[in-house]
């Protein structure tokens, strides 16, 4: 089996990457993408911390399961609040966008 | 084999993950996305957490991608951001495509590689059902309460706009 150190160096990787995009990009979207990456970077590295154990533990993946979800429901509340932004005529430049004050 | 399989995936995941960022047209970037979610499946796989995998494949291509495509098609003119060529995108749709499918060929061939420890019941689907219902059915409630806000909530959101049109 492949060492458990290259599945961190992915883990690593995707939470650059992740950071990368919620840094420079502007776009809305693009912003939701980066923090749906650095959430698949996080559940790789709990479950592979999770195989570390000898014998390996089970709660990894069931904590794995429960952060599946959540990032689910973030992204659908975000894609609500995304959509609402557009309907009212504004960008989505998040840079710009400053007129969620009731 | 594993570290061939392994080195594929990962290399699937990384490039398309980051070719979600930088595509031009947010359609190609939202399909990078899911090709970049099943790389991650992949490596789940390997990791023993194949229920794992199959609840990220469900949930995050079934699901999040869709909703994010939908978005996009909604939203999308507005965001005037010319799309990009054609011709590179689709090579590099088609080298990553083929990446990902020989790495599925070579993990469902199982026998190929037993691998050398064995996860035993840490791993098996019983005791991960076992811990989620016995250990955590207060936590799993909590979750479904918290869907269910969030899914009204996103309702909530997605109909005041229309009233305020």
């Amino acid at each position: 089996m492949e060492p458990l150190t290259s599945f961190f160096a992915v883990s690593v990787i995707l939470l650059g990457i992740g950071i990368y995009g919620l840094t420079t990009k502007r776009n809305a979207i693009r912003i939701l993408f980066s923090v749906e990456l650095i959430y698949n970077a996080a559940n790789l590295n709990i479950i592979a911390f999770a195989r570390l154990r000898n014998p390996p533990i089970v709660t990894g993946q069931v904590l794995v399961l429960f952060t599946i979800a959540l990032a689910a429901m973030e992204a659908s509340v975000g894609l609500a609040i995304i959509m609402l932004v557009s309907r009212l005529n504004v960008d989505i430049d998040l840079r710009k966008l400053t007129r969620l004050r009731g | 084999m594993t570290d061939l399989t392994f080195l594929a995936l990962a290399t699937v995941t990384v490039a398309s993950s980051i070719l979600a960022l930088e595509a031009r047209d947010l359609v190609y970037g939202a399909a990078a996305l899911g090709i970049a979610f099943l790389g991650m499946a992949g490596l789940f796989f390997l990791l023993d957490a194949s229920y794992v995998a199959a609840f990220q494949i469900a949930v995050y291509i079934g699901a999040v991608v869709v909703l994010i495509l939908f978005t996009v098609m909604l939203v999308g003119p507005q965001l005037g951001e010319p799309p990009l060529e054609l011709k590179r995108l689709s090579l590099l749709a088609a080298i990553l495509l083929s990446l990902l499918l020989g790495t599925a060929g070579a993990v469902s061939s199982a026998s190929a590689f037993p691998g050398p420890d064995n996860c035993g019941s840490g791993c098996d689907l019983v005791g991960l059902s076992n811990a989620l219902i016995n250990q955590y059915g207060v936590q799993l409630e909590f979750l479904s309460l918290v869907l269910a806000a969030a899914v009204i909530g996103a309702l909530t959101l997605a109909k005041t706009e229309t009233k305020a049109e």
